[in-house]
Order: C-alpha cells, then structure tokens, then sequence
C-alpha cells in the first residue's frame, strides 16, 4: 500500500507539493503558537520553582531582624524564612549606562528566591561582589567579571552572577533594577554590620493555606509599619491575565490556521476525488473494497502530512524561539527548554491527523458507492445554470462558483483570515492607544501637574484648559481577603468630569462613604452595590466604603475603585494629592503645557496604561501586527490553493480562450475575476465576523472587567480590504504564471 | 500565394526510446480560397498539424507561415495575436464554455484586447447567417451537436480570420448535421480564406480542393 501511496503522490507532483506547502504552513503557524503559548502559560511555575521563589515576600518599613524573626517564627504553615535590606533608588553605573532607579539588596543566610542564570551567587564572606539581575545585564551588556558602581558609598562591585527572579518583569520593564550584595560588602564599604531588614521572603509548608498565614501575619504585624505582601499566587495570577489574552490569541490563532489548512485540504481532497472517481470505480470494479481505498488516501495524505507538518513546527518553533525567550526573559521567566517537545509532538499529531482525516473522508464517501454509480461520475462536469455575464471577470467568478462546496469553504476560510486580520490590527491599535491615548481608559484629562493647591487657580486661568482639579490616587490592600492589591482613586468632587469609566452597575458616586469599583475588582471580592470595600492604606489604617456602583475599568485591570478623599485623607493625613487637568477640546496641548510651564506648574502628558508597561504594550502592538501579517499569508495561500484548483478543472476552458487569441492579460483576467468572487465576499464577511463575533468575544477574553474599543475601524477596513486586493492580484499572478506555462493544447486534450 | 506555407515540419512526442516522431518532415502550402483536407488513421498526427500550425504547439524543426507571420519564431504574446487576428479553430468537440450562451460564446473571441473592432457585429451577423439566432440565448447543454459546431464555426470566423483550421469538425455529429458544417467551411473558403481539415472520413473530403495523407510523418496526395 505504502508503494501504490508514493506512485500516486508521485503521480500528481505538482499538486502534492502545494499541498505539503499548505500543511507546513499552517504548521508553521501552530509551531508558533505552541511555542510561544507553552513558554508563556508554564514559564512562571517553571521559574519560580527554579528560583525557589518565596510563597509570600512581606515589606515593611525597616526594624531589626530579630525583631521580624521573633514574630515571622511564630507563624503558622511556615517552612523557612530569610530576610533582606533592600534600597531603593540607588544609582547604578556600569559599561556607560546610569540609571537611579537601582534597588540595592543585601542579602543574608538562608534561601535566596531568585535562580543564578550564569556565574555564581555572592559569598557570604566575600566583600565586593554583586549579583545583578538578567534585565540589566541584558540591557547593559554585563557578564561576570565586570564591575558595576553602587553609588559614591558602597562604590564598584565586581559582577560574580546574573540572577532571576519571577517576582516581577525584569528590567527595564519594571522601572527598577535590581542588585545583589552580600552583608561581608556592607561591612567593608559602610563599616557596620547590618542588622536591620526590611523584606521578608516567607517559604509556607502548605502554600495552599497562605491566607491563614497572612492573616496571622497581620495580626501579628504590630510595630512594622507599611506592611505590604506579595503572595506567589498573587504574582502567578496577575502574570497568568497578562500573558492570558496572548495565550488566547496565540490559540485561535492556531486553530484558525488549522481550520484553514483543514478546509483547503478538504476542498482539495474532495476535487482530487472527484477528479479520480473513475480510477476508484475501476478499482472498485476489480475488488478494492472501499476501506482500502481510504487507506490508501490516508496513507498519501500522511506521507504528505507527516514531514511537511514536522518541518512547518520545527521552522515555527525555531523562528519564534528566540523572541520568545527574550519576552519571557522581560517577565524573568525561563524558557521551557526540553520540555516543548511533548507538545510539540501533541501538536504534530493533531495536524496529522486533521490532514488524515479531511482527505480521507471525501475518498471513503466517495468508494462507498456502488462501483457502477462511481464510474457513471466518473467525470467532472462544470454546474450551469444563468449565464456568466461581465466580461472575462464575470466568466472567471463563474468558475470559481461552479464548485459550490469549495467555493463557500474558500470564502469561509478567507473570511475567518480576514476577521483575524481585522482583529489583530484592532488590538494592535488598541494597545498603542492605551500606551498613549488616556481617553482610551476613561480618564478625560490629558495633562497632569504636580503643584500645590493653591495654583490651581492660576491652572485653571490657563488658556486652553477646560477644568482642573485635584486627584488622589493610592496603592492599598483589601483587608476582608487580606493581600488583594487594588487602587484608589479620589476626587473631592465629581470624578466623571475627570474620570468616566463606563457604569455596568448600580449608580455614580455621590457621598464620602460610597465607592465605585472597577469590574475586576468586583470580580475578585466579590462585590456589587451594597457590598462593603474595606482596604487598609500603605499607613497601615483601614478604610470602609459602600459600594454603590460597578464600572468596566481598564487600568490597573480593572482593581480600582473611585471614592470621595474625606475618608482616605482620615486614614493617611500624608497622602498629596495631583492636579489634573482637562484641555478645552481643539486646544493646542503642547501650546497649553507651555503656558502652564511659564506659570511655575510644568504639566506631565497623562497616559493611559502605566508608563511601565507602554513599552510592553508597543511590543505586543508589533507581535499582534506581524501575526496579522502570517495570517494574511495564509489567506494568500487559501486563494492561491483555490484559484490554482479552478485553473486545473478549467483548464479546458482556459485552453480555448487561449486558442481563441487570448494572452496572458485575458487569462489573467480571468484568473482575477475567479479570484476576486472568493476574496469580495470573503472580505466583506470578515469584516461583519470580527465585528460581530471576534471582537466582542476577544474583548471579554481579554478583559471582562472593561469595554474593550475592538470594533473593526474604518482605516483596519481599509487595510484588509486594499490587502486582499493585493493578495487576489498576487495570488492571480502566480496561478496565471502557472496555467501559462502549460501548452494550449494539454488543455484542450483534457476538454 | 499561399496563406500557410510549412516546410519540414518536424514533432516528436516522449524521449528516449519511447520517442515518437509524429510529424517528420511535413510540407504544406494552403493558398486563400482553398480547402485542404488532410486524411489520416487515428494517431497519424492529424491533429498535431492543426495544432502546430496555429501555433497552439511548437515544433522540434522546420518554419512555419501563416499570413505572413513567422510561427516557429514568434514569442507566445506573438502568437496570441496571431491566433486573434488571423486563426479561427473548429473542434471535434465544440469546446463552447458551458457558462456562456451560444451568442456569447461566438462573441468570446472578439472580446479580447487587440481583437477586431467589428467583430461583435460580426459576430451577430454570422449567428443570423447560420440560423442560430433563435438559439443565440441558450447555454450549450440546451443545443443539439449541430447547433454547438455552428456555434463554433461562428466563434471561429467573428475576427474574419485568413485561416481556418478545423479538426475532425464533422466527428461527433450526424450525417445532415456534419454535410451542413462543411458546408459552412466551404463557404469559409470561398470568402477567401485558406481552409485546413483534418478528418479521418473519406466522405468530408468532397468539398475539398485538395486532399493529403498524412503517413509516417509526411503530407502526401491521395
């Protein structure tokens, strides 16, 4: 059998190239998207177990480490501690580069929460060493052995190792940069002894039963003041929503490619059958029993499938390999290494099979027959009906809607591509809007001024400004489940004129008690209108607020909560509040910032995400678009498949017009006008797919706790629409290149 | 003088020692107002001929004429205006596209770039000539084998070329239907211009001019 497979395959040359083509691409697509998927959806438990990250990292500010360890060992669940001095705001400087956002720490006995990636850690007794974090030594280009300057007290450092530690995204994507040194450096350079700590790392026998411990850990807590923790759960949970909506995506993506490759591969198999039904009634007639028939098919499409799928993961994995190491180094996650390759080979199975299985199918119903019946269709007849009218555009759509099944699956495959299009270039938009465009989370001003009260007057004078006022804004934590990070923000009037995130419940501030909590905040407390939102303050001070409205904020994923600031002032007399300010619409902003910078209030842009992931953002912004780019290539290779497929059954009738004078422009046209009835609709349901199913189906995906602006814009319409014209006219160029090769009278003979 | 002019026409099909040398050292003169029959068996490469010298197949040796245009030389563009302005072919089996109706079928040819400017009016007076016009509408499955060689004449003739090369035309049709197409080829010639058919009936070569045997690669009078 595996004989008559390869002669058959061999027989139809051309056709099994372009098929193994189609697989390999669409391999191509899911290597990426296992790649990628896998390192992300794994790299945090795979590094933190590396790491030997801390189950919880408690901050404070700093008391003496006897004292911490006192009351951290009379915790319950607890399996280790070790405690750390970390400085903040330290200057940094090594191979040319400078930054002051250092944080230095000094690390003592016990375990370390963070992997040596290359060289080793610091000696406990040896002075003048430094572990640096992989962020940095990346982006300054520091090995082991190089010396990095600590500031004028502590003075150069030699660089023994490289850590990393998924706590946090690395450097510079966190805006910090972090530095090891041991207590030996301390003594030497500073000539004291450190004793005092001010970070935690808890190790808990039973990480499942944090909450116990951290509720013992603040009741136990008195004396330390800004007591802030970190769970690993906590961490895993907000790197698990980031890396979620590309996981997401990178799935549908892979089935989309598969989908397409399985329904071209479908429409290909069932023309290629049509085409040999009278060889399979021949055979039939001579006693091959419709089961070996389909073997035999299955066993063609895996000869195909098998290589052009392995080589399509492996060009995938390896062309993604090292972009994907470097977004997992960004969140201090390590690659998956080995590991890949079960689902790698899970994943080469599945496109086996899919290929398998949608060429086998048209064969095995097709063998059923009754070898009588079979010969009887032996041969391929084009449908008529109406008259094809318009031209040899016209003439060309005709042929491509003759054969209605693979006309409709082109249509639908295109049109899932176009959706996917549409929809990347949507989130890509969307991505560099929240990097720059504030209005895009909800917020109505557009500058921000650090200035004391009593200047907002003169704030307001300003031409240009519409409205000023004051804003407060506050990390705190939930005090009901302890440890749940959210924001506060505040406005001692109505923040809808600054602030005006879309209500999906209840009703707007109104008094000093009342809050309005974002959907994802809602979400984890489990709370809606009635409900009570307790939160301690970095002070240390709960406050209590009644929720009286849910809105779909985008910012701080949606943990975020708008109140009055009477009662945040009451828990944290410190807290100073920012100017905001909102220009008059038409107003010339960079016109108003002078201004402002003339009267003594040098504004700042408002911007929409943190300014600590805008870079990100634009990355995600530049995979999303370049990923749009792959699926428009497959959408190239859906209409190359298509059009080559009506060019070969009608290679009869394109022999003639050839015959009758045509030339290479008349055939083209032809092939164009085929073309162009498969990629016209399939724009325009593209279009309609990502508007109405895509876009608000991703935009849940992605943030349920916000409304996602994801409907296709008038520019993505463009876009995909001027893309398909150009894929249409290279996918005629191509198959016109192919079908003129071909002597006139090949085709006539066949007709 | 002769509108086709071939001379040592020579075409092997396959390689090595399936080597097959359908034409070997054929000649050819076909002058306007002439019909040549050109009688063969099945395999004889009648419809090689044809097909070389309207440029549809190129061949391994020899030069070929046609209205004055060199055949063996000219690139395929070359060719296509060839077959546009000076080639009309008439099938064995029709070759009408099935999406088209009959009248739209004739006018095809015309509709192409560089194709005569008055060819769709004369594509609507040949339809008239032959009697087609009640038929003009109707799609080729609707039409009998008479009515679709008709057809094709029409298409074959709607550019008004100075050759018409016409291929077992007469094969799939009855006897009334098949003598009212060699009429039309006649007809064709009379017009002025130069007729080659290809047919393996001794019976369509009454309307001849002239008649060939093809043997062993080689044109030769009956």
């Amino acid at each position: 059998m595996l004989s008559l497979a390869i002669a058959g395959l061999r027989a139809r040359g051309s056709r099994t190239v372009l098929s193994a083509l189609g697989i390999l691409a669409a391999s191509l697509v899911v290597g990426t998207g296992v790649t990628v998927g896998y390192g992300l959806a794994t790299g945090f438990e795979r590094s933190a177990e590396r790491a030997g990250l801390p189950d919880v990292i408690a901050r404070f500010t700093p008391e003496r480490r006897a004292t911490v360890d006192e009351r951290v060992r009379a915790l319950p669940n607890l399996a280790a501690a070790s405690y750390r001095y970390e400085v903040l705001d330290e200057p940094l400087t090594a191979n040319g580069h400078h930054n002051h956002r250092g944080a230095v720490n000094t690390v003592g006995a016990g375990r370390r929460g963070y992997e040596i990636v290359e060289g080793r850690d610091v000696a406990g007794d040896r002075a003048g060493e430094a572990v640096v974090e992989r962020g940095l030594a990346k982006e300054w280009d520091l090995h082991p052995g190089d010396a990095i300057g600590l500031g004028r007290r502590i003075g150069e450092l030699r660089i023994v190792g490289i850590a990393s530690s998924p706590d946090n995204v690395a450097f510079p994507l966190a805006t910090t940069a972090r530095v090891y040194i041991s207590e030996a450096t301390i003594r030497e350079r500073l000539g004291f002894t450190p004793d005092d700590a001010n970070v935690a790392l808890l190790w808990l026998c039973d990480p499942s039963k944090a909450d116990v411990t951290l509720t013992q850990a603040r009741a136990v807590s008195f004396g330390l003041g800004r007591l802030e923790f970190v769970t690993r759960e906590g961490v895993r949970v907000l790197l698990s929503q980031a890396a979620g909506i590309v996981i997401s995506l990178l799935v549908a993506f892979s089935l989309v490619a598969l989908v397409a490759a399985g329904t071209m591969l479908a429409a290909g198999a069932h023309a290629d059958v049509q085409r040999r039904l009278s060889a399979f009634g021949v055979q039939r007639a001579l006693g091959f029993t419709p089961a070996r028939i389909a073997a035999l098919q299955a066993a063609e499409a895996a000869l195909v499938a098998a290589p052009a799928a392995l080589a399509g993961l492996a060009i995938g994995t390896l062309a993604v390999a090292g972009p994907s190491a470097g977004l997992l180094a960004a969140l201090n996650e390590q690659p998956p290494g080995r590991d890949l390759l079960a689902p790698l080979a899970l994943a080469l199975i599945a496109v086996v099979a899919i290929v398998v299985a949608a060429a086998t199918w048209p064969a095995w119903r097709a063998a059923r027959r009754p070898p009588a019946e079979i010969l009887r269709g032996g041969d391929v007849t084009p449908r008529t009906g109406r008259e094809a009218r318009g031209g040899l555009l016209g003439l060309g759509a005709r042929f491509s809607t003759a054969a209605r099944g693979r006309f409709v699956a082109s249509v639908a495959t295109i049109a899932v591509c176009a959706g996917v299009v549409v929809l990347m270039l949507a989130l890509a938009s969307l991505l560099e809007r929240l990097r720059e465009d504030p209005g895009t989370v909800g917020k109505r001003y557009q500058l921000t001024v650090s200035a004391p009260e009593w200047m907002l007057g003169a704030i307001r004078d300003v031409a240009g400004v519409d409205a000023a006022g004051q804003r407060y804004a506050t990390e705190a934590a939930d005090s009901f489940r302890l440890g749940e990070p959210l924001r506060l923000v505040a406005y001692p009037g109505d923040h809808t004129e600054f602030e005006a995130p879309p209500l999906a419940e209840g009703r707007r501030v109104r008094g000093p008690g009342e809050a309005e909590v974002g959907l994802g905040l809602a979400d984890a407390l489990g709370l809606r209108p009635g409900s009570t939102l307790a939160a301690q303050l970095r002070s240390g001070a709960e406050v209590r607020f009644r929720v009286t409205g849910i809105v779909r904020a985008l910012e701080h994923d949606g943990r975020i909560a708008w109140v009055r600031p009477e009662r945040l002032l009451g828990g944290d007399p410190g807290l100073q509040p920012g100017i905001v300010v909102r220009v008059e619409p038409g107003a010339d902003r960079g016109q108003v910032s002078r201004a402002l910078t003339e009267i003594g209030a040098p504004p700042r842009t408002a911007s929409a995400a943190t300014t600590r992931n805008g870079d990100f953002l634009a990355v995600l912004a530049a995979v999303l678009r370049g990923v749009g780019l792959a699926v428009g290539l497959v959408c190239l290779y859906a209409l190359i498949q298509a059009l080559t497929m009506t060019a070969r059954e009608r290679r009869g009738a394109v022999a003639l017009l050839r015959a009758c004078g045509g030339d290479a422009r008349a055939v083209a046209t032809v092939l164009a006008g085929a073309a162009a009835a498969v990629a016209a609709p399939a724009a325009l349901a593209g279009i309609a797919l990502e508007w109405a199913v895509f876009g608000p189906l991703v935009a849940r995906l992605a943030a349920g706790f916000a409304s996602l602006p994801l409907a296709p814009a008038p520019g993505h319409v463009a876009i995909v629409l001027g893309g398909l014209l150009v894929l249409t006219a290279g996918a005629t160029a191509v198959v016109a290149r192919r079908v003129l090769r071909e002597p006139v009278v090949a085709g006539l003979r066949e007709e | 003088m002769a509108v086709v002019r071939a001379r040592g026409l020579v075409k092997t099909f396959g390689e090595g020692r399936a080597a097959r040398r359908v034409l070997d050292g054929a000649e050819l003169d076909v002058a306007a107002g002439e019909v040549v029959a050109v009688l063969g068996r099945s395999g004889s490469g009648k419809s090689t001929l044809l097909h070389v010298l309207g440029g549809l197949d190129r061949v391994g040796a020899g030069s070929i004429e046609i209205a004055g245009v060199d055949v063996t030389r000219a690139s395929e563009r070359e060719l296509s205006a060839l077959r546009r302005r000076h080639v009309g072919f008439v099938f064995q089996f029709f070759h009408l596209l099935p999406e088209l109706s009959g009248e739209a079928n004739v006018l095809l040819a015309g509709r192409m770039r560089g194709a005569a400017p008055e060819a769709p009016a004369r594509g609507g007076e040949l339809i008239d000539r032959l009697g087609l016009r009640d038929v003009a509408a109707s799609l080729p499955h609707q039409l009998s084998g008479g009515e679709q060689q008709r057809f094709a004449i029409a298409r074959a003739l709607v550019n008004d070329p100075s050759v018409l090369l016409a291929d077992e035309p007469t094969g799939n049709l009855d006897a009334e239907a098949g003598a009212e197409v060699l009429r039309l080829l006649r007809a064709g010639a009379d017009e002025g211009r130069a007729v080659v058919l290809v047919t393996h009936e001794a019976g369509a070569t009454a309307m001849a001019d002239r008649v060939l045997r093809l043997a062993d690669g080689r044109l030769e009078p009956c």
